[in-house]
């Protein structure tokens, strides 16, 4: 029986909750409402379920207009029959209204992840049920084709592919249109249309992700094709992997053909259409187009030579086109909106957006679409929010296996095909691989390589062998094996490769290499030469990530698990054998070591410095004599600089037997560590005692010995009788900043401020306004000075943004909480006053491009000036070295950037005389320093033995020690805060900030170490620690 | 299902699948989640689960949905609201235990989960 037609329906909820707030008394009003008006024969009451809406209830929906009304009383009901269901208008303050909380999110197009993004190809992903044909129709689907069928000749649609200028998305970029032409031109009554739906590459899903959130507009532009060509039957290969897309294709396949969109006389005209789903087995390879037709056919997923083309010879022989997944669901569109509107989005000769999968270490991973013609760094930084846990960016692989990585100096470089070819990278399909610091460029273009090599299939000899041969050679090199020929063998094998293949795969597989050879050879000659891996990921020679990234190369797990044990002086022994200034480092040292501790991974590093300050307070009194490793010597060595690498240079001389002086300008000794670093974090007294050790290895320190003034290089050389001079004189100038003015009194250099306070000829800043121009620890220390010698206010200027900061983030942390006033992205341009500084003119800074570091260069906006009012202006922008006392050792060169001239063994231009320290590196820290200083000595050793050492190591034995608790117990354990000093306490005085650990603490946290030496010990088959090791360590 | 003969006849199809929607996103809840391979692997099947067993419990009558991927792979499961009308509000990371709280507060209280939310995106997919 046929319903009875009602021109509206009233709808009141009659859930729990809106009859808690009255809907029951809503239903009887509207009931008698409705009758009493006479209208039940026109209006139907009905009582529904529960929808959820119970905060704004009773409500009440009013079709077939879809008014929804809230917070209905009875005494509404009137009026809502008046204007509603009689005279048809809404009545306004019930209907609903949006709460503030929504307006307080963002729209998706405000987030930095969609504001720079244009969806064509992915308009619909996420927004429409894939397996609803009606939500594709309902956002326009298959309007394209109906005009392409009722209102276009098939000339006229592959002219409007043409000139819209759209090329292929599956990495070639050839022209579609014209491909499409070859196929419509091309003899022969059968043709087909197929879509290469085979993606392999590693980190690649935007096919998938297509097929999967809207496969009608693949399907729509495939039927468009075969319109176009001439073709009755289509296949769309897909790899059986993507078991998920092929269901929604199907069931895609299926509605289009129910509603004749699909199939025989597609939309009533003469064209019919067909659609097959081909499951590949998931060969790489058979993306590749021949090989992918050769499948088709079921023969094996060879390549074959062309020409002939398939638009010529395909499928079954017959003129077939070919197309990427992203090409075909771009058609509909072009189709719909003509090709002006596609070819003025992008970039001139790549109209349109690409389509990348963002993977790797970046932290939005995902799928974006873009506009062709942005930057690199703007899809990684803007889109992806950039690397995770503020590490460094390192490099990008587009093109997946057979692609390239661009490394950071590249972030400008524009995304289409033609700037990606400059760079020497490839489009590729739409792959993006991000890659940061932990990444080494040689293991990783081996694991590209490994695919490659792996999906050879073995058809033509350069790639089969050729392949192969490479990744042994990269093999051999990520396990230290390797030689510098290998590198060329490596170059001859891929011009082989490149020239001699006879499909893509062959041809493009040693691209990552070559690539990471091209921008990253110095890293694959760390591995060759020193056999190091700078990144720490290759497994045979990094025996822990933590002694890899220590400068100094500390055996750090071995000294953790001793303290753990309370065993301190062994494990003080352990770090002094690396690095003789375990009391200052535990205070100062920016702990590399814990940046990569593999701890971190998993909640947060080990607190390493923090117990090492420990280890080495636990010892303080206990006077440390160096061991002496050699026989006393004739040949003298002079030091010049009393720094941390002139101090461990004169040790390790001192402890092979040489008499070592070290000749200081300044009347203290300690260098950087004296003069640069505040008190409140390096008290004098710590410091002393370790200039005292090394004192006790029978190191002489001359102290106010400047050299140019007191002596000069000849002096030592000739009449003093030094037979080698070892040069670590730092780098305490400071850089100026470039500005008028800069000379007026009131202006004061980080490193001179800092010296001066250092050596007791306080300056006065009680009650001054002060502003330090500069982002690094010189800036961040003279701030802090600044404000512990009474300054009124303190403020930090720098021009880029606070992530951007070269200092350690703990004390721009501390700084911020002791009331340091930060103005970033802000630059000075003009010092203010007549006889003395009255204040500074600042301008305003956006970040712009990207500079060869990865970071943004800051730019000026113009008409952005404002003036600071100050009595003291600290400029710490950057120092040099005090090269000025050296100008009458003649002989020794310098580089551009103020640093001496020195080859990988740290010799100079003249015989005798090496650098080391910052004077060599440029300013570094105090870890750093000790490094060089370790270096040099094995340098200088050498060099007074007669013996030839091109890139002299620093060696020392590892110490295996043994685990004697169970790990499993730290496994929850959290890493403890240190306790510092309160903000209110150390703003006055220079009192160490930071408490130290108690013991209990201390040993705990030493617990949570993971112990990466002893699984490497054991994976790499040496000396694993034994039972009977354990049980000694037991008694 | 009649053939389409006609771009009137698509047309048609088209306006009534757009009434259909905008009578379930006007009127109606509607419950959006993300089945892409990447939601599915991050847990969207039994995020999906949880949200009919926890409607069931509430006797709530909402119109459950699955789409594609949206692109944020890395906030999956991506589970969107979106109430009569206002804002589809997108909640990130979603697991099942989070559940219960987002249908308390935000279908039956009315009130976005801030903590939680995304962004959104403006009424009704309709263009």
């Amino acid at each position: 029986m046929a319903e009875p037609y009602y021109r509206a329906n009233v709808l009141v909820c009659g859930g729990t909750g809106c009859t808690a707030s009255g809907s029951a008394e809503v239903i009887a009003a509207m009931e008698a409402e409705i009758k009493r008006r006479g209208l039940q024969d026109e209006v139907r009451l009905v009582h529904t379920g529960c929808r959820g809406f119970c905060a704004m209830g009773p409500v009440m929906i009013v079709y077939p207009e879809g008014i929804f009304y809230c917070q209905v009383q009875a005494g509404d009901v009137p009026t809502i029959v008046e204007e509603t269901l009689v005279k048809g208008r809404v009545v306004q303050r019930l209907a609903y209204q949006e709460p503030d909380t929504h307006k307080a999110l963002p729209f998706y197009k405000e987030i930095p992840f969609y504001s720079k993004q244009i969806r064509i190809a992915l308009r619909n992903c996420g927004m429409i049920d894939p397996e609803k044909i009606e939500e594709y129709i309902a956002r326009g689907g298959y309007e394209a084709l109906s005009k392409a069928l009722t209102s276009m000749t098939r000339e006229e649609v592959i002219e409007e592919v043409k000139r819209s200028g759209l090329r292929g998305r599956g990495g070639a970029g050839f022209l579609t249109g014209v491909k499409w032409e070859f196929t419509a031109k091309a003899p022969g009554d059968v043709k087909y249309v197929v879509c290469n739906a085979d993606e392999g590459d590693p980190g690649a899903f935007m096919d998938r992700s297509i097929l999967e959130g809207d496969p009608h507009s693949v399907i729509e532009g495939m039927i468009i094709c075969g319109y176009a060509v001439g073709a009755k039957e289509g296949y769309i290969y897909c790899r059986a992997e993507y078991p998920l897309a092929i269901k929604r294709l199907k069931t895609a396949i299926a509605q289009a053909e129910e509603y004749g969109l699909l199939g025989d006389n597609i939309m009533g005209t003469d064209f019919s259409f067909h659609l097959h789903i081909k499951e590949g087995a998931g060969a790489f390879v058979c993306g590749e187009e021949t090989a992918l037709l050769a499948s088709i056919e079921g023969r094996r997923g060879e390549p074959r030579p062309r020409p002939p083309f398939p638009a010529v010879c395909g499928l079954w022989n017959k003129p077939t086109n070919l197309n990427n997944v992203k090409s075909y669901a771009n058609i509909p569109q072009i189709i719909v909106n003509g090709a002006e509107w596609f070819s003025n989005i992008g970039a001139k000769r790549s109209p349109g957006t690409a389509i990348f999968a963002l993977t790797g270490k970046v932290n939005n991973t995902g799928l974006v679409e873009v506009p062709m013609g942005i930057t690199l760094g703007e899809i990684i930084f803007d889109i992806g929010g950039g690397i995770p846990k503020g590490k460094k960016f390192k490099a990008v692989q587009t093109g997946g296996p057979l692609g390239g990585c661009i490394p950071a100096q590249h972030l400008n470089v524009k995304v289409d095909f033609d700037s990606l070819k400059e760079v020497g990278a490839v489009m590729g399909s739409g792959g993006m691989i991000v890659v940061d610091e932990d990444t080494c460029m040689v293991e990783f273009s081996k694991f590209f390589l490994t695919f490659a090599q792996a999906e050879s299939c073995g058809k033509c000899v350069p790639c089969r062998v050729g392949g192969k041969r490479m990744l042994e050679i990269l093999t051999r090199i990520t396990e230290g094996n390797g030689t510098l020929e290998d590198l060329d063998t490596i170059r001859e094998i891929a011009k082989g490769m490149e020239t001699g293949a006879l499909c893509a795969l062959g041809q493009l597989t040693p691209g990552p290499v070559m690539a990471a050879l091209r921008y990253f050879e110095d890293e694959f000659r760390a591995h060759i030469l020193d056999k190091e891996c700078p990144a720490g990921t290759c497994k045979a020679l990094v025996r822990a990530r933590c002694i890899n990234a220590c400068p100094s190369g500390v055996d750090v797990p071995a000294f953790v698990a001793l303290t753990a044990q309370g065993r301190y002086q062994e494990a003080l022994d352990i770090h002094r054998e690396r690095n003789p200034f375990p009391l200052i480092c535990g205070r100062v040292c920016p702990a590399f070591c814990e940046q990569k501790c593999r701890r971190g991974d998993v909640d947060e590093p080990v607190a390493l410095r923090q117990v090492k300050r420990f280890m080495a307070d636990q010892e303080k009194d206990h006077p440390w004599t160096p061991p002496k490793k050699e026989g006393p010597k004739d040949k003298k060595v002079a030091v010049i600089g009393a720094g941390p690498a002139g101090l461990t240079a004169a040790l390790r001389l001192a402890q092979l037997g040489y008499p070592v002086t070290v000749f200081e300008k300044l009347p203290v000794a300690g260098g950087m560590m004296a003069v640069g670093i505040p008190e409140y974090r390096l008290p004098r007294d710590i410091l002393n005692i370790e200039i005292e050790n090394i004192k006790r290895a029978g190191v002489e320190i001359r102290l106010n010995q400047e050299m140019g003034r007191d002596f000069t290089m000849d002096d030592l050389l000739n009449g003093m009788g030094y037979s080698a001079v070892v040069l670590a004189i730092g780098t305490h100038k400071s850089r100026k900043l470039g500005i008028p003015n800069e000379d007026l009194p009131g202006v004061y250099h980080g490193v001179n401020f800092l010296k001066d306070v250092a050596l007791g000829k306080k300056p006065d800043v009680k009650g001054k306004r002060v502003a330090v121009v500069g982002g690094g620890a010189v800036a961040i220390d003279a701030a802090r000075t600044a404000l512990r010698l009474g300054a009124s206010k303190v403020h930090l200027i720098y021009r880029r943004t606070r992530g951007e900061m070269p200092a350690w983030e703990e004390e721009v942390h501390a700084a911020a909480l002791e009331g340091i006033q930060f103005h970033f992205l802000t630059n000075p341009v003009r010092v203010i006053g007549t006889d003395h500084v009255t204040g500074v003119e600042l301008q305003a800074q956006q970040l712009g491009e990207f500079d060869a570091s990865g970071r943004r260069k800051p730019m000026p906006i113009e008409g952005s000036e404002f003036v600071l009012d100050i009595d003291l202006l600290i400029p710490a922008i950057g120092q040099a070295a005090a090269v000025e006392c050296l100008g009458s050792c003649g002989d020794i060169s310098f580089n551009r950037d103020g640093t001496i001239t020195v080859g990988p063994d740290l010799a100079t231009t003249r015989e005798g005389v090496f650098a080391a320290g910052d004077a060599a590196l440029g300013p570094a820290t105090v870890v750093e320093a000790v490094a060089q200083g370790n270096k040099v000595a094995v340098a200088v050793d050498a060099y007074l033995k007669g013996q030839k050492v091109e890139r002299p190591k620093y060696v020392t034995a590892y110490h295996n020690v043994p685990q004697v608790f169970n790990m499993d117990d730290y496994a929850d354990a959290k890493r403890p805060q240190m306790p510092e000093l309160p903000v209110e306490q150390r703003v006055c005085c220079f009192d160490e900030v930071e408490l130290g650990f108690d013991e209990k603490t201390a040993r705990e946290e030493c617990k949570r170490c993971l112990r990466c030496d002893l699984e490497w010990v054991e994976t790499m088959g040496v000396e694993a620690v034994t039972q009977s090791d354990k049980d000694a360590v037991a008694v | 299902m009649p053939k389409i003969k006609s771009l009137e006849e698509l047309k048609k199809i088209r306006e009534e699948a757009q009434r259909d929607l905008r009578i379930r996103t006007e009127t109606g809840t509607r419950i959006i989640i993300g089945m892409g391979t990447c939601g599915i692997a991050a847990g969207a099947r039994d995020v999906m689960h949880a949200i009919l067993k926890e409607l069931e419990r509430r006797d709530i009558e909402a119109h459950v949905e699955t789409v594609g991927c949206i692109g944020m792979c890395a906030k999956e499961p991506l589970v969107d609201i979106e109430q009569a009308g206002k804002p589809r509000v997108t909640y990130a990371n979603v697991t099942p235990d989070m559940v219960p709280r987002l249908i308390e507060e935000h279908l039956v209280k009315g009130r976005v989960v801030q903590e939680w939310a995304l962004g959104r995106l403006e009424s009704t997919g309709i263009q």
